[in-house]
C-alpha cells in the first residue's frame, strides 16, 4: 500500500473512532429520552452497544476472508455508510418509538432490550466490523502489520471523539447537528481514501455527497422529529444533563426531562403535599431549603413569607425554563443555586429550619445519593433544632406492593438513624417527615392554626389520609429491611425489582440466557483471550465504580465525571504504546499488569473506605489514567501471545469488547446495587485473580 | 458440502442465539401483557397452567358457568368469557378450572380495606357525607395503561397480602366503621362476584348500601343478579372508542354501553366517569358522540364526571388534561343536554359542585370531600322545588 494510502486509512480509522464515540454518546441521550432512564437501561444500551460490536468485529473475520476481500474501495464505502448511519438511526429511533409501542407509555425490560438491540445493531456491528477490516486492508500488503497499531489508532478517534462531544458538543448542538459534526471527518477521511486510490475517484464525490446529504437531511428533519402529538412545542434544549423540552397544551405547560413530564403549571396537589406537610410542623420557618422545585411551590412558600428560600437545581437550564414559563415564580428572599444540591450543602454552613427535597424516584446512582444515611446526616446538621426535612417517592392508591414496601422500609431504616422523628403520609406519593421534634399528624388542623389557606389540603387531607391508613402504612414498616447507604445502594436494587413487578416480567429469562451464552463463549476462548476479556469487564467495571465513587463524595460535576471518562479512554493509548514495546515479555507481562491492577483496584477500596470524600480529585483522574493505561497494556501483549494474526486480531478485538459488555451491565446493575462498593470492587480483583491462575497455568502459544 | 466444526459450530450458535435473545420481546407470547409490538389490542390472554397447584383455602365454586366437553369450562361472567381447561387461569387472574369445575380463588380473600368518603368513588348523588367501607381482592378483567391500582389489579391472588374475611365479617366491619355502605371498588368487583353478590345479599338484609365501582365489563345475566342486590353504581366509560378501549384498556366498548342500558332498566342509580386521557380521550366529536349515545339511551338525569388524568403507571409519558379540556367537556356536555356534569381531580373547580337543573342555583357545594353547602330538601331542590335525580336522604 502507497504511503499516501496508509495514511488514509489510518485518518479513517481516527474518525471512526471520533464518529463511533459521539454516535455512542448521542444514542444513550437517545434512548434514555425516548425511554425510562434508570440504570438498567443505561446498562442494557451500553451492553447492546458492546456486545454488536463485538459481532461486527468476529464477523469481520468471517466475511473479509472468503467473501468480501480487504479493498480500499470498500472499505471507503464502508465509511461512508458510517458516516449517515447515525442520523439514520436516531430518525428511525424517534420514528419507531411511538409504531412500535403505545404513545405516551412506558416499555417494560424485554421491550426496551429488543428496541435498543435492534436499532443499534446495524451501526454497531459496522462500526465493529470497520476495525478489523482496517487491519486486513493493511496486511494484505503487509502480513506482519502489527495489530495493536490499530486498536491505538482506534483509542486516539476515541479520546478525540470523547472530549469533542463531552465538552464541545453538548454545550451547543442538537443531536442531529452534533452527529452531522461528529461524522464530518469520518466524510472527509473517506473522500481522502478514494483519492488516494485515484484522483478525482467518482466514489470520493457520489459517496460523500450521498453521506451529507442524508447527515444534513437529519438536521432538517430534526425539528419534526420532536414534535409533541399534543400541544405545542415551545421550548426545546439539549442540556449537559438531558433533553429539556415544554409542552403547551391549551392554557397548560409541561416541562419534559428526558420524555416524562415533570413538572405542571397547573398541578396543584403536588405543590401543597410537598410544602405544606413539611412546614405545618415549623412554627415561624424563615430560612428553607428547596431541593428542586415543584410547579405551583412558591405560590405555597409564599404564604410563610421566609426571609430567604435557597432554591437548589443542578440543571440551570430547567431553573431558567421553570421561571420562564411560569411553572414556578420569583418570589422575595428566593436565592437560585445552580450546583448539584449534596454538594451545595457539603460546602455550605447555613442553618435552615426546613429542608424540602422534591427529586424524582431514586433510579439512578445520580438520584439515589439524596436518599441515603450520609445525605440524612448532612440535611440534619443543617436543620435547625426545630427544624424539618422532608422528601417523598413515589406512592400508592389502596395497596402497598411488596417492592415498594421494602423501599420505603430500607428509606424509613435509613432516615430514622438521623431523626428522632419520621412520620410517613401516604397517597400517590408517600411524604416523609422527618424532625428531632415530635411530628403533629392533624395537618389541616396545623395549617388552619397558622392561618394558611390550601385548596387540596383542606379538602382532601381527612378523606384520603384517613388515620387509618396513615397508622397503617406505618404498621407496614419492616425493620429488618437493609438501610440505603452511599457505598451499598439498596434503594437501586429494590426500584429494579418494582420496574419489574410493575411490567410482570422478570429478567431471568434474559440472565439466563446470557450466562449460558457467557459460558460458552468462556469455555471455548483462548487463554490470553481470556485476559483480555476481564481486561474489559474490570476497565469499564472500574469505571462505572470510580464515576460512582466519585458522585457519592464530590457530587455530579459535568466536567469532572467528563474528564474521568475521558482519562479512561486517554490512558489506553500510552498503555497500547507501551505494551507494544513490552510484548515480547509474554506472559510474565501479563501477569504482572493483571497484579498492577488488583493492586490499584485495591488501593482504590482502601482509600474509599479510609478517606471518602477528603481524597482529592487528582486521585479519581490518576487512578482512571492507570488502570487504563493498563488495561490498554495488555492488549499487544496477548495479541502478540495469540500470534496476531487476522484471526487472533478479530478474537482479541471482541474479547475486549465483549468483556467490557458484560463489565458493564454486572457491574452497575447486579454488583453495586446488590454487593455495595466494596465488594464489587474485590469482585473485580477476584476476576482478575482468576486471569493471573489461567495466565500462570497455562502455556504460551506460538512461541 | 463442507463440515463444520465443533468450534464454530459453538460460535454460530451463540451468535443466533445472542441475535435471537431480543426477538423475544416481538414473540407473541412473550410475557405476561403485550404493551410491545405496536399492538392496537392489549386485551388480556389466559394465563395456560396458571393455576395454583392446589386451591386456595377459600376458594369457591364459580357461579354462571357452564362446563364444556375435554373438562373445560366457560366462565359467564364477563365478555371475556374465558374458556379454561383444567389448570388454566382466568385473564382476570381470578378464576381457575380445577378439575372441570371454576373456582373463585379470591373468596374471602381481600387484599385492601378502606374507609372512603362517598364522593371519593366518586358518587355524588348518592347519600352524600356519608362514608363507604371499600374492599377489594386482586384481579381485573381489563389491562388499563393507566391503572391506578395495577399493584392489586394486574397481579395474581397469591402475589399479595391478604386478609381472611367472609361475607358476614365483611359486613359487620363496615357496620362497626360507621358505613353506610359497602362499595366494591379498587380492582374490578365483577372478577370477584361470587364473593360480593354473597357479601351484597347480607348487606342488603343488614341495611346497609351496596355500591358497584366498575369498568362495567359484565354479562347481562350476572349483571341481572346483581342489580337485584345493587343501590348505586359508578361505571367507567372510558372512552366512546372500540379502538381506543382495546388500545389503552383492553377491552371492548360495546358490553360497557350495554351494562349502563341494563342499570337504567333495572333501575339502579349510576354515574358515569370519563378519564379524558390527552391524546386519545379528549377529543371533543368523540365527547359529542358519546354525550349523544347517552342522551338517547339513558337519558338526561345520570351525573357524568369527566376526571383529569395524570400520568400513572404504563401511561406516564403523556401530561396532565388541561383544567380548560375538562370545563370546555362538561359545558359542551350539558349543551349537549345532560343535566349533572362534574369535572373531577381539580380541586376547586366549580364543576365539583351540584347546580340545579331547573333553577340554575348552587345545591351541592363541594370542598374536596367537605360539603359545606347543601341547599336540597329530601331529593328537591331548596329554591324551585325541582327533583333531583338521585338518592339523596
Amino acid at each position: 500500500m502507497k504511503k499516501t494510502g496508509e495514511k488514509a486509512v489510518i485518518l479513517v480509522v481516527i474518525a471512526t473512532g471520533i464518529s463511533s464515540v459521539v454516535t455512542q454518546l448521542l444514542i444513550i441521550r437517545e434512548f434514555l429520552a425516548q425511554l425510562q432512564g434508570n440504570e438498567f437501561v443505561i446498562a442494557l444500551i451500553l451492553f447492546s452497544w458492546l456486545i454488536t460490536g463485538g459481532i461486527g468485529t468476529l464477523l469481520a473475520r468471517l466475511v473479509a476472508r472468503r467473501l468480501w476481500r480487504p479493498t480500499a474501495c470498500r472499505l471507503g464505502w464502508l465509511s461512508f455508510c458510517l458516516a449517515f448511519l447515525p442520523a439514520l438511526q436516531i430518525l428511525v429511533i424517534r420514528r419507531l418509538r411511538d409504531i412500535l409501542f403505545i404513545h405516551g407509555s412506558s416499555i417494560g425490560f424485554y421491550p426496551v432490550l429488543g428496541y435498543i438491540f435492534f436499532t443499534v445493531a446495524p451501526y454497531c456491528l459496522l462500526v465493529g466490523f470497520v476495525l478489523p477490516y482496517s487491519l486486513f486492508l493493511f496486511r494484505v500488503e503487509d502480513p506482519d502489520y502489527p495489530g495493536t497499531r490499530i486498536y491505538m489508532t482506534d483509542n486516539l478517534g476515541d479520546v478525540a471523539g470523547g472530549a469533542l462531544f463531552s465538552f464541545i458538543l453538548v454545550y451547543l448542538f442538537s443531536p442531529l447537528q452534533a452527529v452531522f459534526l461528529g461524522n464530518l471527518p469520518l466524510v472527509a477521511a473517506s473522500c481522502f481514501l478514494f483519492v488516494s486510490i485515484r484522483r478525482m475517484h467518482p466514489a470520493a464525490f457520489i459517496g460523500a455527497g450521498l453521506a451529507l446529504v442524508i447527515l444534513l437531511s437529519g438536521i432538517y428533519f430534526e425539528p419534526a422529529t420532536l414534535v409533541p402529538r399534543e400541544g405545542e412545542l415551545v421550548h426545546y434544549k439539549e442540556s449537559r444533563y438531558g433533553r429539556i423540552s415544554v409542552h403547551k397544551d391549551r392554557e397548560q405547560y409541561t416541562l419534559f426531562i428526558d420524555g416524562t413530564p415533570v413538572f405542571s403549571s397547573q398541578n396543584l396537589n403536588m405543590a401543597e403535599e410537598a410544602i405544606h406537610y413539611p412546614l405545618s410542623q415549623v412554627s415561624d420557618p424563615e430560612n428553607i431549603l428547596l431541593i428542586s422545585a415543584e410547579g405551583g411551590m412558591m405560590t405555597e412558600l409564599q404564604k410563610y413569607r421566609p426571609a430567604g428560600v435557597d432554591y437548589v437545581e443542578l440543571d440551570p437550564e430547567v431553573s431558567h425554563v421553570l421561571f420562564r414559563f411560569g411553572l414556578i415564580k420569583n418570589i422575595p428572599g428566593l436565592n437560585v443555586i445552580n450546583q448539584d444540591a449534596r454538594a451545595y450543602l457539603a460546602g455550605s454552613d447555613k442553618i435552615y429550619d426546613a429542608i424540602i427535597v422534591n427529586l424524582p424516584e431514586p433510579e439512578t446512582f445520580q438520584i439515589n445519593r439524596f436518599f441515603t444515611g450520609r445525605f440524612f446526616e448532612l440535611a440534619r446538621t443543617h436543620l435547625a433544632l426545630h427544624g424539618v426535612f422532608g422528601f417523598s417517592v413515589q406512592g400508592f392508591d389502596n395497596y402497598l406492593a411488596e417492592p415498594q414496601r421494602r423501599k420505603i422500609s430500607s428509606l424509613y431504616n435509613t432516615v430514622s438513624d438521623h431523626f428522632k422523628h419520621v412520620l410517613l403520609l401516604p397517597g400517590e406519593r408517600i411524604f416523609f417527615l422527618c424532625s428531632d421534634n415530635p411530628i403533629n399528624i392533624d395537618i389541616p388542623a396545623c395549617l388552619e392554626k397558622k392561618g394558611i389557606p390550601t385548596s387540596y389540603i383542606s379538602g382532601f387531607f381527612y378523606g384520603n389520609l384517613t388515620h387509618e391508613r396513615i397508622v397503617g402504612l406505618n404498621n407496614m414498616i419492616d425493620p429488618s429491611t437493609p438501610e440505603n447507604i452511599d457505598e451499598f445502594p439498596q434503594l437501586i436494587r429494590l426500584m429494579f425489582l418494582q420496574w419489574f413487578a410493575k411490567f410482570s416480567t422478570s429478567p431471568y429469562g434474559f440472565i439466563a440466557g446470557l450466562t449460558v451464552l457467557l459460558i460458552i463463549y468462556l469455555v471455548r476462548i483462548a487463554r490470553e483471550e481470556f485476559v483480555l476479556f476481564s481486561t474489559g469487564f474490570m476497565a469499564m467495571g472500574s469505571e462505572i465504580l470510580v464515576i460512582f465513587a466519585f458522585q457519592i463524595f464530590f457530587g455530579y460535576i459535568y466536567f469532572q465525571i467528563g474528564l474521568i471518562v475521558t482519562v479512561f479512554l486517554a490512558g489506553l493509548l500510552p498503555g497500547a504504546w507501551f505494551g507494544e514495546r513490552m510484548r515480547g515479555r509474554g506472559r510474565l507481562m501479563l501477569a504482572l499488569t493483571d497484579g498492577l491492577l488488583i493492586i490499584l483496584i485495591a488501593l482504590f477500596m482502601i482509600a474509599v473506605k479510609q478517606y471518602g470524600d477528603r481524597l482529592p480529585v487528582a486521585v479519581f483522574l490518576i487512578f482512571g489514567f492507570v488502570v487504563s493505561l493498563t488495561c490498554g497494556c495488555q492488549f499487544p501483549v496477548a495479541l502478540r501471545l495469540r500470534g496476531g494474526d487476522n484471526p487472533a486480531a478479530t478474537r482479541a478485538f471482541s474479547a475486549d469488547l465483549i468483556g467490557a459488555a458484560f463489565g458493564t451491565l454486572i457491574t452497575s446493575v447486579a454488583l453495586i446495587p446488590c454487593f455495595g462498593i466494596i465488594w464489587t470492587a474485590a469482585g473485580l480483583i477476584g476476576l482478575k485473580l482468576t486471569s493471573i491462575i489461567v495466565i500462570a497455568t497455562g502455556y504460551e502459544k506460538n512461541k | 458440502m463442507r463440515k463444520i466444526n465443533r468450534r464454530k459450530f459453538l460460535y454460530c450458535s451463540a451468535a443466533v442465539l445472542s441475535s435471537a435473545m431480543p426477538f423475544c420481546s416481538f414473540w407473541p407470547f412473550a410475557g405476561t401483557d403485550s404493551e410491545a409490538s405496536g399492538s392496537v389490542d392489549i386485551r388480556g390472554r389466559i394465563f395456560k397452567g396458571g393455576a395454583p397447584a392446589k386451591l386456595w383455602k377459600w376458594s369457591h365454586e364459580g357461579f354462571f358457568y357452564t362446563k364444556l366437553k375435554d373438562n373445560k369450562v366457560v366462565c359467564g361472567i364477563c365478555p371475556n368469557r374465558c374458556i379454561l381447561a383444567p389448570g388454566d387461569l382466568s385473564v382476570c387472574r381470578s378464576k381457575v378450572n380445577i378439575g372441570g369445575t371454576l373456582y373463585s380463588l379470591t373468596y374471602g380473600n381481600p387484599c385492601s380495606l378502606h374507609v372512603d368518603p362517598i364522593e371519593k368513588k366518586p358518587l355524588f348523588h348518592f347519600k352524600p357525607r356519608t362514608t363507604a367501607f371499600s374492599i377489594a381482592t386482586t384481579g381485573c378483567n381489563f389491562r388499563c395503561l393507566n391503572c391506578q391500582n395495577w399493584e392489586i389489579s394486574q397481579v395474581k391472588p397469591h402475589q399479595v397480602r391478604h386478609y381472611e374475611l367472609f361475607p358476614r365479617d365483611v359486613v359487620v366491619k363496615a357496620q362497626s366503621a360507621g358505613a353506610k355502605s359497602i362499595a366494591y371498588t379498587y380492582s374490578e368487583p365483577t372478577t370477584f362476584f361470587e364473593y360480593m353478590i354473597d357479601i351484597a345479599r347480607i348487606a342488603r338484609e343488614e341495611g346497609i348500601y351496596n355500591l358497584w365501582i366498575s369498568n362495567g365489563y359484565i354479562n347481562r345475566k350476572p349483571l341481572l343478579e346483581l342489580c337485584k342486590v345493587l343501590d348505586a353504581a359508578n361505571v367507567n366509560l372510558k372512552s366512546y372508542s372500540d379502538a381506543i378501549y382495546r388500545k389503552l384498556n383492553g377491552g371492548r366498548l360495546e358490553p360497557v354501553l350495554n351494562t349502563f342500558k341494563t342499570l337504567r332498566e333495572q333501575g339502579v342509580h349510576f354515574e358515569m366517569t370519563n378519564l379524558v386521557v390527552p391524546g386519545y380521550v379528549d377529543d371533543p366529536d368523540m365527547v359529542k358522540k358519546m354525550c349523544g349515545w347517552i342522551l338517547d339511551n339513558l337519558g338526561t338525569d345520570y351525573p357524568l364526571h369527566f376526571l383529569r388524568f395524570f400520568p400513572k403507571y404504563k401511561l406516564d409519558r403523556l401530561a396532565p388534561t388541561p383544567v380548560s379540556t375538562l370545563t370546555r367537556f362538561r359545558k359542551l356536555a350539558m349543551q349537549e343536554g345532560i343535566r349533572y356534569v362534574y369535572v373531577g381531580n381539580v380541586p376547586g373547580h366549580e364543576g365539583n359542585n351540584t347546580y340545579c337543573h331547573n333553577c340554575g342555583k348552587l345545591l351541592v357545594e363541594r370542598k374536596g370531600y367537605l360539603i359545606p353547602t347543601y341547599n336540597l330538601v329530601g331529593n328537591k331542590c331548596k329554591f324551585c322545588n325541582s327533583i333531583i335525580p338521585g338518592v339523596w336522604a
